[in-house]
């Protein structure tokens, strides 16, 4: 039920109205096909940007893909929850650690083992437009404790300025979203790990 | 089903110009393909993909403008908005210019609804004379005096260029003093579109056989002195021989496709300077090996105005 409604959403509504009438380009997004299970990392200014990559993924798997939302943004009351829940799909994690036993990376670790995939903003925030900010170490700890699972780096380019932070209008500008190939990490340092994706996010940029 | 069918009324004017449209577009693709066999180029592979976007554009043309005027109008009105996407997705306007955007882009509805209740002068005069007072309003409403002549300048231009241009198109069918005079309004479309468009491909064929002599060299590199002018002699020979599709007589078909062709220049020209300013090559990656959607109707936002206006001058009289 929740994969038809998924379905009905993304693959019908989003996916055309993105692509008619904003005006957003789907570049490489086939390559997902074949990858059982991903850690999809993005560069993050707009609410749009979950939207524009939940509608790129095939609607074979799009219920076991979860973005992942900061619950004290997204989930002030059980409406909002149940909205993201069942709309978006989404994972709410706690940012404030308020439970000092619960830490977030353990929720996302849970998902992972359960075949789940993921939908990451290492940036952690929606940050300045156009710029991209230093990520946080959560990839980091996600990456190192699951060494084996892909990590595909997407670049959205100017879908930010179809809803910039803090409007509420939605209006059309040309933009797109490229899909890159699984990144390889050479070490499992955290700064390494970091710095790789970075690059792997910035190298789509610059292509 | 049924009822959309029925009003396709193909006179045979036109069913000899869809039939001229199909033999051009194979006889180029056969060309083009031997063409590749013989001596591969970059220029021909770039040649092959153009043609294969023309055969996309002519069925979707095609099938727009013929099938049912609602449909037309709705075509037109989405050519419209990419053409308007475009410009503003290139322009990097203020923050605060995003609430006046929607309003430009709630134009083109109203457009072309005036346009099909056939209210001419209120349709001639809603975006150059409302708009035109209307939109700077608005960008003062936002607060920010910043920059706003910018913003004031460029918007209702983008209006015009966009929207007021090619809703003409849309005019041009549904004009009720026209059609009582016995006119076919789509052959008129048609003939406007093929000639403006035929225009486009002699300048840019006579330009890469012979040019030497640049025109604009500040501007665009392409265009020369005698793309120009063999553009604008063969134009006009062909506004001649597709004068079947028109009422008027040989020398009024002179004059109206020269007239065509020049302005169709003007247009490019004057998209090609836009442009070099934004320092782009294409307006977006719309339509392979064209660019985007702008690139191919620049010469049409020039030259539909004038050309209703002087078919319309000339039945009146």
């Amino acid at each position: 039920m929740k994969k038809i409604i998924l379905i009905f959403i993304y693959t019908f509504f989003w996916r055309n109205f993105l692509r008619i009438l904003i005006g957003l380009r789907y570049y490489n997004n086939k390559s997902l096909k074949n990858i059982k299970q991903f850690i999809l990392i993005a560069n993050h200014n707009s609410h749009m940007d979950t939207m524009a990559i939940m509608s790129a993924i095939p609607s074979r798997f799009i219920h076991r893909v979860h973005p992942i939302a900061a619950r004290d943004f997204f989930g002030n009351n059980l409406f909002q929850r149940i909205l993201m829940r069942y709309l978006v799909n989404a994972t709410l994690i706690r940012r404030d650690r308020e439970d000092p036993n619960r830490d977030p990376i353990d929720d996302m670790n849970k998902m992972l083992s359960k075949k789940r995939s993921l939908i990451l903003f290492p940036e952690g925030t929606r940050g300045i437009p156009g710029l991209m900010s230093s990520f946080k170490a959560g990839l980091g700890y996600l990456v190192q404790n699951n060494p084996e699972i892909d990590v595909i780096p997407v670049y959205l380019n100017d879908v930010y300025k179809t809803l910039p932070k803090g409007k509420k209008l939605i209006l059309p500008n040309n933009c797109s979203i490229t899909f890159g190939e699984p990144i390889k990490f050479k070490s499992f340092e955290m700064a390494d790990i970091l710095d790789t994706a970075e690059k792997a996010i910035l190298k789509l940029k610059n292509n | 089903m049924n009822k959309i069918f029925n009003s396709i009324d193909l006179i045979p004017e036109i069913q000899w110009v869809i039939a001229i449209i199909l033999i051009i577009l194979v006889f180029a693709t056969v060309l083009f393909w031997i063409w590749n066999k013989l001596s591969p180029s970059k220029l021909v592979d770039e040649m092959q993909i153009r043609t294969r976007s023309w055969w996309i554009m002519c069925f979707i043309f095609l099938f727009a403008s013929l099938i049912n005027p609602v449909v037309t109008y709705i075509a037109l009105g989405l050519l419209s908005f990419f053409t308007l996407r475009e410009i503003y997705s290139l322009l990097n306007l203020r923050e605060m210019d995003r609430s006046v955007l929607f309003f430009c882009y709630l134009c083109i509805p109203i457009q072309y609804y005036l346009a099909f209740k056939g209210y001419y002068t209120l349709f001639l005069i809603f975006i150059p004379v409302f708009m035109f007072i209307i939109i700077p309003f608005l960008l003062v409403l936002t607060g920010e005096t910043k920059d706003i002549i910018r913003s004031m300048c460029i918007l209702p231009t983008s209006l015009m260029l966009g929207i007021f241009g090619i809703s003409h198109l849309a005019l041009l069918i549904n004009f009720p003093e026209m059609n009582s005079n016995g006119v076919s309004g789509k052959a008129l479309l048609l003939f406007l579109i093929f000639i403006t468009e035929a225009n486009d491909i002699m300048q840019f064929v006579w330009g890469k056989i012979f040019g030497k002599h640049k025109i604009l060299p500040n501007v665009s590199p392409n265009k020369t002195w005698e793309g120009f002018i063999g553009g604008v002699l063969s134009t006009t020979l062909i506004g001649y021989l597709m004068g079947f599709l028109t009422p008027l007589n040989p020398l009024q078909l002179i004059l109206i496709s020269s007239t065509i062709a020049i302005l169709g220049f003007m247009g490019d020209a004057i998209l090609s300077a836009v442009k070099r300013d934004f320092g782009v090559k294409d307006m977006s990656e719309a339509i392979p090996g064209h660019g985007g959607v702008l690139d191919r109707v620049d010469s049409l936002s020039t030259t539909a105005s004038p050309f209703f206006h002087l078919i319309y001058f000339i039945i009146i009289m």
